[in-house]
């Protein structure tokens, strides 16, 4: 059975109940469609300033048919709460998942163990695929590394195997294979020259081209922050129930601060591109960011499914350019 | 050397030719831009070397900058307007450590180092709100010219209060002021708090530094210089030309790129 996902949960759970992950945000974001699944979100009633990625998961929700769904309402945004509340006339079973604010142990145990019962799965077994998964979660810590140590990953290909790392698109053993296909290629790589070396913090971007414009610039982008915490790579050696707690993105920002600027400092990043999404409640960290870091900061906004505006190009070849000149 | 830089803005195109040895401008030119930014960069430069007394294979080194700065052809570099309007600043006031551009379209602040180059930015997004286009729409609504704007609005004992930061509902709010037959010199100043207002919303986040340079189009306008001095609390200098400080940085970037 197909287990969709609105945001990184502790997916050891779905697998081992037998079940396929499927990240719904993954899913909508590279459909040739997506602008059309947000439009139909709107024709549904959806308003204009709600976040397009919970429209964009509506529309996929109703499109690919999937009638389990596991939902962030605590630690992703109350935008999705609402959204599962749009789709209560459909037949589809919504199982809850909240991560506590203080990510008090206690309690992230007990979301685990509920998320259990509700898929009839078993902690055991659980257990058993984090070992599964923990050689794959150290290629991909290794494909991280040979981006921003050795150069030779690009930063797309560390954001789209990194972001993969939520439902490992599904299929461990073909994803799996793809890592090792990839990590092998990248050995035989010379490193590319580039103008600055920047970081991506925030939510994943909505853009489809953004990764390629940062290229063309000269941007290596040395860092995906989110996309890092989905693979949990950085709780590698923990056992399941920490991992989930140190887990950075659903609880307070002040664990995102310290490993944002630990690995500027590790990464020697340049600048920071800070990605936020058009009526999303994480804006408000901009102003955090910017106060707790010392290097520049972009903030970039993006709205609907496609590719940059000529705004926003301008802003990042400024930015290119801003750091060029602090060389 | 003698170095080009061309500016094709959203609603004007700018070139300035220049001695680079000695930073003196020997030609200047100053159009609409119009349908096309490709024809309207090559009159433009055309008119700037006219009015230098040259042909065009004097120009040993070029750079296009401006939202048209990708149609200009036979350039050597293209330049974000950022580093351009930061280069020109600097170029005519060394001690400038921010620099302010309200232009047709965008308004962007920019923070400087000792050496000119840019620390940090900021743009207005998606909304020609708080730039020259705005006010155009404005003095239309209020029927007096763009270039008496400003000195109207300094006639005005009080600013009328204008919510909307929206072009096109300010537009209806200053249509309903009209119909309550308020003073068109106080809603001239309200216009020019709303520039003053939005511009301080975008440097909100940037470490603002005397000195504060003001260009683009929107500097001629004394009502916004006088507005945003009283917004920030600080002294605006406004450079002579200020329309052409993109232009000029450009052929300066142009000079210090060719060596
Ligand atoms: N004499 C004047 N008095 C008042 N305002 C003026 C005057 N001349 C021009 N402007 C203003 O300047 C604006 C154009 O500025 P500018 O030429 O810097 O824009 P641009 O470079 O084409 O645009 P952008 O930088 O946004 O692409 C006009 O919209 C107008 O509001
Ligand atoms: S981008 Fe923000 S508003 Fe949109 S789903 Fe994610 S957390 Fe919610
Ligand atoms: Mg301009």
């Amino acid at each position: 059975m197909e287990v969709g996902l609105t945001s990184t949960i502790p997916v050891e759970i779905i697998l081992a109940a037998g079940h396929t992950p499927v990240d719904l945000n993954n899913i909508f974001v590279v459909s040739p469609q997506a602008a059309q699944l947000v439009r139909d979100a709107e024709a549904a009633g959806y308003p204009r300033n709600a976040c397009s990625w919970v429209k964009g998961i509506y529309s996929t929700i109703l499109q690919h048919d999937i009638n389990t769904v596991v939902v962030v309402t605590q630690g992703d945004c109350s935008q999705m709460q609402a959204m599962i509340e749009t789709l209560a006339d459909h037949d589809i079973r919504f199982i809850p998942f909240a991560y506590p604010y203080d990510r008090d142990r206690a309690q992230v145990k007990e979301q685990m163990r509920r998320l259990i019962e509700a898929l009839d799965s078993d902690w055991d077994a659980a257990v058993a695929v984090q070992e599964r998964l923990r050689p794959l979660r150290a290629k991909i810590a290794r494909l991280d590394e040979m981006t921003w140590r050795e150069g030779t990953v690009t930063g797309y290909e560390n954001h789209l195997y990194q972001v993969s790392c939520s439902d490992f698109t599904g299929d461990v053993e073909r994803f799996e294979a793809e890592v090792d296909g990839l990590l092998q290629e990248a050995f035989g790589r010379t490193p590319r020259s580039y103008r600055a070396r920047v970081g991506f913090v925030g939510v994943p971007p909505i853009y489809c081209n953004l990764y390629q414009c940062l290229e063309e610039l000269g941007l290596h982008v040395a860092f995906n922050e989110i996309q890092r915490q989905f693979t949990m790579a950085p709780a590698l050696e923990c056992d399941l129930l920490t991992q989930y707690q140190c887990y950075t993105y659903p609880y307070d920002i002040f664990a995102r601060l310290e490993d944002i600027a630990t690995e500027t400092a590790n990464r020697k990043l340049e600048g920071i591109i800070h990605y936020v999404q058009s009526f999303c409640f994480r804006q408000i960290y901009d102003h955090i960011l910017r106060e707790a870091l010392d290097c520049p900061v972009l903030a970039l906004e993006g709205d609907r499914p496609g590719g940059l505006t000529g705004r926003d190009k301008l802003r990042l070849e400024a930015f290119a350019e801003t750091l060029e000149a602090r060389r | 050397m003698i170095t080009a830089g061309i500016d094709v803005g959203a609603l004007t195109a700018k070139a300035v030719v220049l001695d680079f040895d000695t930073g003196r401008p020997l030609g200047r030119c100053l159009m609409p831009t119009g349908a096309s930014p490709e024809q309207a960069g090559e009159t433009a430069l055309a008119g700037a070397l006219e009015d230098a007394g040259l042909e065009a294979d004097a120009i040993q080194a070029s750079v296009a900058t401006g939202y048209g700065r990708g149609a200009v052809q036979g350039v050597d570099w293209r330049i974000t307007e950022i580093s351009c309007h930061a280069r020109g600043a600097w170029h005519l006031m060394p001690e400038a450590r921010t620099v302010i551009d309200l232009g047709g379209q965008d308004a962007k602040a920019i923070c400087l180092d000792e050496a000119g180059w840019p620390l940090d930015f900021e743009m207005n997004d998606r909304c020609a709100a708080g730039t020259g286009r705005f006010l155009e729409v404005m003095a239309a609504a209020l029927d007096v010219q763009l270039e008496e704007l400003g000195e109207l609005a300094a006639s005005a004992n009080s600013a009328a209060a204008l919510s909307s930061t929206c072009t096109v509902f300010a537009e209806s709010e200053v249509i309903s002021l009209l119909a309550e037959n308020r003073d068109v010199a106080e809603i001239a100043a309200g216009l020019c708090e709303t520039i003053a207002q939005r511009t301080m919303q975008m440097t909100n986040r940037l470490q603002v530094r005397p000195e504060l340079v003001l260009c683009g189009g929107v500097a001629l306008n004394a009502g916004v210089h006088r507005a945003m001095e009283r917004a920030l609390g600080m002294k605006i200098v406004v450079p002579p030309e200020p329309q052409l400080v993109g232009a000029l940085g450009a052929a300066i970037l142009a000079g210090e790129r060719a060596g």
